[in-house]
């Protein structure tokens, strides 16, 4: 069984390659002229007046919670998915208690604004 | 494909808790303002059923279920009961003081469901896995709550104190689980418990011991794992200190009797010596700390790690008589606990916070059944016969002797009458000393609610003349005082009466 | 050993020469085509009709100065086009273009693919956050959140399509498709799969969701500060990322090589001759296809509405039809299963 993912192994090395090869060749072909207004960060013409890392709205850091628990609910899909035929109603309502858990949880957030982006 | 179908009837207490806690999440989700109370008097329907259900249904069965990982015995039974019960009289006492701060939202009655939920487990938890689950369901729950009044600088400082040492804390239990589990090669107590009682432990079991324990004491909050206690019980809102003294108190206890007593007890002999340097730590520096403290909350919490060091030297005796004494102890300081912080409760308003000891100056004079409250409360922490606070301290010592803990047992008596010099002067102050005072002793309003003096309806209704702030208006209505009163009287009567309560203890736990 | 490298090295360099074939003249038709819809010619200069120029734009690139800002993370800043290109080209590895046509036939493709898509992101994250400038970073912030919404959505999508087809692997899919276009997975399971199609733009960050670009608000996202062979990389795997998406609903979806005439009795076998991955071509063809035609067509999304459309619009759609969809085939109702 493993051996059919040796192709896949490769084909990941292939696409790294493939990252790499044009950046060396860009490097190589291309002139390299550095000035430091060139390099300075990109802002709409203005000198750069603080540092861009900043502070984000939280809801950005709702939505990487959001997608935690959700991408996990996925993760446990998808198996159960495949088997849906074979665990019968047990199966289908254990399921059932995990998704409406998160359906509640859901519903919650969306009560409570926490989907809302104004 | 075939599955062992659980039983799922013997979950049934938990089950339907979980489903409650969604309906009533929905439900709160769609109730609006003024009819927010709907969720507090479902929560509590929904404890008071669970409470039932599991004294109906658990009562007498000792079976297990969820392939070892849950167990139904009387313990079970008899811990899930007293935890929801005790959740519902913690929770009576919110609402007029959350109501009156605009802090009145369904989410404090769900954390406190989600925790309950979580304590329930633990009492029930048969593997290292459903114990860990219900402790974290605990913790979060809690984490949240202290952090709830998110406008407070000081509560947000002890959320942020508490979830770093509690995640630290549950880390080191999870370690020492993994070495259990390592050790015994399954998860499952019963299996651990096995394993622990053959001739030669496995070293991996003794060390997984250790670390479980240092979990376990910064549950219970026994010195020297107590850093958070002081911190959490005066920052948090004060509801939320009561809860938190009450139920997880008894829930560190049955977490403590499932892993190293179900689990580990086998290993007594080499655990009793950690429990008696934790026992007697938690004696000393509770009790000496609390003199010092001028913040009634902060000396109850110090009172509180003292109280938990009583429970440890229970605990460390390592008999049925030990354990019962433990559970007993627990159950008592719940009821206690749940009287004082209550009264924090009665005697403050939306303006004023009543948490500095010199704000009770005269308070015989201006409420004498509410001082009568205070000192029977306070008797009843100190130990004197005839409250319920004598009959758990005299059961824990009788259990040390019993097991040659004779030097522990006199040192605990030592910080016991230590510890009667700081409640008294709490009574002191309420019944001699006179409300005039200088300005200096009134640096009032302090704490968690200096955000909401200002928004408070009316500002600062507690200056009347210029006694400077030491006047308190008690803010709770009529039925929250009468509450308090009950909760008084049962300290009272508990300990004119502890037969019962004893015999429970004693028999869910094998003893006598 | 050798030989089974060396079969194994054909196989993926006979998937990844077409598919930068593909890759550049899809630019030229995306140009040509959006040309027409909105009344232009668009290139036509280089070559005959304009064909080279796929070929004189990556010359360009080739030739010009990589930039670096002075304040970005040199190291993440040079990693990030190649964290972005990876998984847009091992993706590729299983999926299939026939009966047993792929580089890797495993068994957990469905995943794969998920998980490919989904580390994707993080050269997207990276170049934001090294190139150190607002624009840049507001643009990774939107494209992560945007992509993470939308991932959820498309998950629930293709589990639909597990649960109906009963495997993970591609080709199992396929096949649990055969029959005629009436069979194939796209009618049962239609909300899901107008579910993955917007999903699916959305996850490459194509118009009417391409606000993590906005030229006209934050100029160019993410890669602002890229120039040359690094843009380069970056464009390249956004439409390896495209007609990924297209092909996969090709296959989750439309029959993949199956004829839609398969088992009519006389335009079935008058189509007999048509090898299959000339009709999976096709398919996926027809929707990077779509692709250029919504962006020639649709208004770009304001981002509240992008991510309401995301969590309140198409989550729940999925979660009912799934309820829905575990109820058929629990109790065996409906003609497709």
């Amino acid at each position: 069984m493993l051996e059919n993912y040796l192709p896949v192994l490769m084909f990941i090395i292939v696409g790294l390659v493939f990252g790499a090869l044009p950046l060396i060749a860009g490097f190589v072909l291309g002139p390299r002229r550095p000035h430091p207004e060139k390099q300075a960060p990109y802002e709409c013409g203005f000198e750069a007046f603080e540092d861009s890392r900043m502070k984000f709205d939280v809801r950005y850091y709702l939505v990487a919670l959001l997608f935690i628990l959700f991408d996990l609910e996925i993760a446990f899909l998808f198996p159960w998915a495949v088997v849906l035929e074979d665990i019968g109603l047990f199966g289908i309502a254990a399921m059932g208690l995990f998704v409406g858990l998160l359906v509640i949880g859901l519903l919650y957030e969306w009560q409570k604004g926490a989907l809302e982006w104004e | 494909m075939s599955f062992e179908t659980p039983d799922f009837s013997l979950a049934l207490p938990e089950i339907w808790l979980l489903g409650a806690i969604c309906v009533v999440l929905i439900v709160d989700l769609f109730v609006r303002g003024s009819r927010r109370s709907v969720t507090f008097f479902l929560t509590q329907a929904v404890l008071l059923v669970t409470a039932a259900l599991a004294i109906t249904t658990q009562w007498g069965v000792t079976e297990t279920t969820f392939s070892g990982h849950y167990v139904v015995d009387p313990l079970a039974a008899m811990l899930k009961a007293t935890l929801a019960l005790l959740v519902v009289l913690a929770l009576a006492y919110t609402r007029p003081y959350l109501e009156a701060r605009g802090l009145l939202q369904g989410e404090v009655y769900l954390l406190a469901l989600f925790a309950t939920l979580g304590m329930l487990i633990i009492a029930s938890g048969g593997s290292l896995l459903t114990l860990y689950l219900g402790l974290e369901m605990l913790s979060l729950s809690l984490y949240a709550l202290v952090a709830y009044h998110r406008d407070s600088r000081q509560a947000a400082e002890a959320a942020m104190k508490y979830f770093v040492l509690g995640a630290l804390a549950s880390g080191i239990l999870l370690y020492g689980m993994s070495m259990v589990y390592g050790g015994a090669a399954s998860l499952e107590l019963a299996v651990i418990a096995e394993a622990a009682a053959s001739e030669e432990p496995p070293l991996l079991l003794l060390f997984g011991m250790s670390f479980m324990l240092v979990g376990v004491a910064f549950k219970l909050g026994a010195a020297p794992f107590h850093a958070w206690v002081p911190d959490v019980y005066q920052g948090a809102p004060t509801p939320v200190t009561l809860f938190i003294s009450t139920a997880p108190k008894v829930a560190a206890v049955a977490l403590f009797l499932r892993l190293l007593v179900d689990g580990l007890g086998p290993l007594h002999e080499t655990l009793q010596p950690m429990l008696l340097i934790l026992a007697a730590v938690s004696l000393l520096l509770g009790n000496l700390t609390a003199i010092m403290q001028t913040n009634l909350k902060r000396m109850l919490a110090y009172s509180g790690i003292a109280h938990a060091g009583f429970i440890v030297l229970a605990l460390a005796a390592g008999t049925e008589a030990g354990h019962a004494a433990a559970l007993f102890y627990v159950i008592a300081y719940g009821i206690m606990a749940a009287g004082a912080f209550g009264l924090i409760i009665v005697l403050s308003s939306a303006g004023t916070e009543a948490e500095q000891i010199a704000d009770y100056r005269g308070l015989n004079e201006r409420h004498p059944i509410l001082a009568g409250v205070l000192l029977l409360l306070m008797i009843s922490m100190t130990g004197i016969p005839g409250t319920i606070g004598f009959y758990a301290k005299y059961l824990v010592l009788k259990a040390a002797v019993e097991a040659d803990l004779i030097a522990m047992a006199v040192l605990a008596v030592i910080a016991a009458v230590i510890g009667a010099f700081y409640y008294l002067r709490v009574l002191k102050v309420a019944y001699f000393d006179r409300p005039e005072v200088p300005p200096e002793g009134s640096q009032k309003p302090t704490g968690p609610n200096e955000g909401s003096v200002g928004e408070g309806e009316g500002a600062t209704p507690s200056r009347p003349d210029g006694a400077a702030g030491t006047v308190l208006v008690p803010g709770a209505s009529l039925p929250i005082r009468a509450l308090l009163v009950v909760n008084g009287a049962a300290v009272l009567v508990l300990g004119i009466f502890p037969e019962r309560l004893i015999a429970l203890c004693q028999s869910v736990l094998g003893a006598g | 050993m050798i030989e089974t490298l060396l079969w194994h090295s054909a196989k993926i360099w006979a998937v990844l020469i077409p598919l930068f074939v593909a890759v550049a003249y899809y630019t030229y038709v995306e140009r040509r085509v959006i040309g027409h819809m909105q009344d232009r010619r668009g290139p036509n200069r280089v070559g005959y009709r304009g064909l080279l120029q796929p070929i004189a734009d990556a010359l360009k690139l080739l030739f010009k100065e990589i930039t670096i800002p002075s304040q970005a993370n040199r190291v993440l800043f040079l990693i990030a086009p190649t964290m972005a290109i990876m998984p847009a080209l091992a993706a590729w590895a299983v999926v299939p273009f026939g009966e047993g046509l792929a580089v890797a036939d495993i068994n957990a493709g469905v995943l794969y693919i998920l998980a490919m898509t989904s580390l994707g992101i993080y050269g997207l994250l990276l170049a934001g956050w090294a190139s150190n400038s607002k624009y840049a970073l507001f643009g990774t912030m939107r494209a992560s959140a945007q992509i993470v919404s939308y991932e959820i959505a498309l998950g629930f999508a293709l589990v639909g399509v597990l649960m109906a087809a009963g495997t993970m692997n591609l080709g199992g899919i396929v096949e649990a498709q055969a029959g005629p276009f009436w069979e194939w997975f796209w009618l049962p399971l239609l909300p899901l799969f107008i579910v993955y199609w917007i999903s699916g733009v959305a996850e490459t960050n194509r118009a009417p969701f391409d606000i993590a670009e906005g030229e006209s608000e934050i100029v160019a996202g993410f890669h602002v500060e890229y120039s040359g062979m690094a843009f380069a990389i970056f464009f390249l795997a956004e439409y390896a990322n495209m007609l990924l998406i297209s092909l996969l609903a090709a296959i989750f979806f439309f029959g993949g090589w199956y004829s839609p005439f398969e088992g009519i009795p006389v335009l079935g076998p008058a189509f007999d001759w048509v090898p299959g991955t000339v009709w999976v071509l096709l398919k996926a063809a027809f929707f990077a296809f779509c692709y250029l035609w919504f962006r020639a067509t649709f208004p770009r999304y304001r981002y509240d509405q992008l991510m309401r459309l995301g969590w309140k619009v198409l989550i729940p759609v999925t979660v009912v039809w799934l309820v829905v969809l575990t109820g058929l085939i629990y109790a065996g109702i409906g003609p497709w299963f």
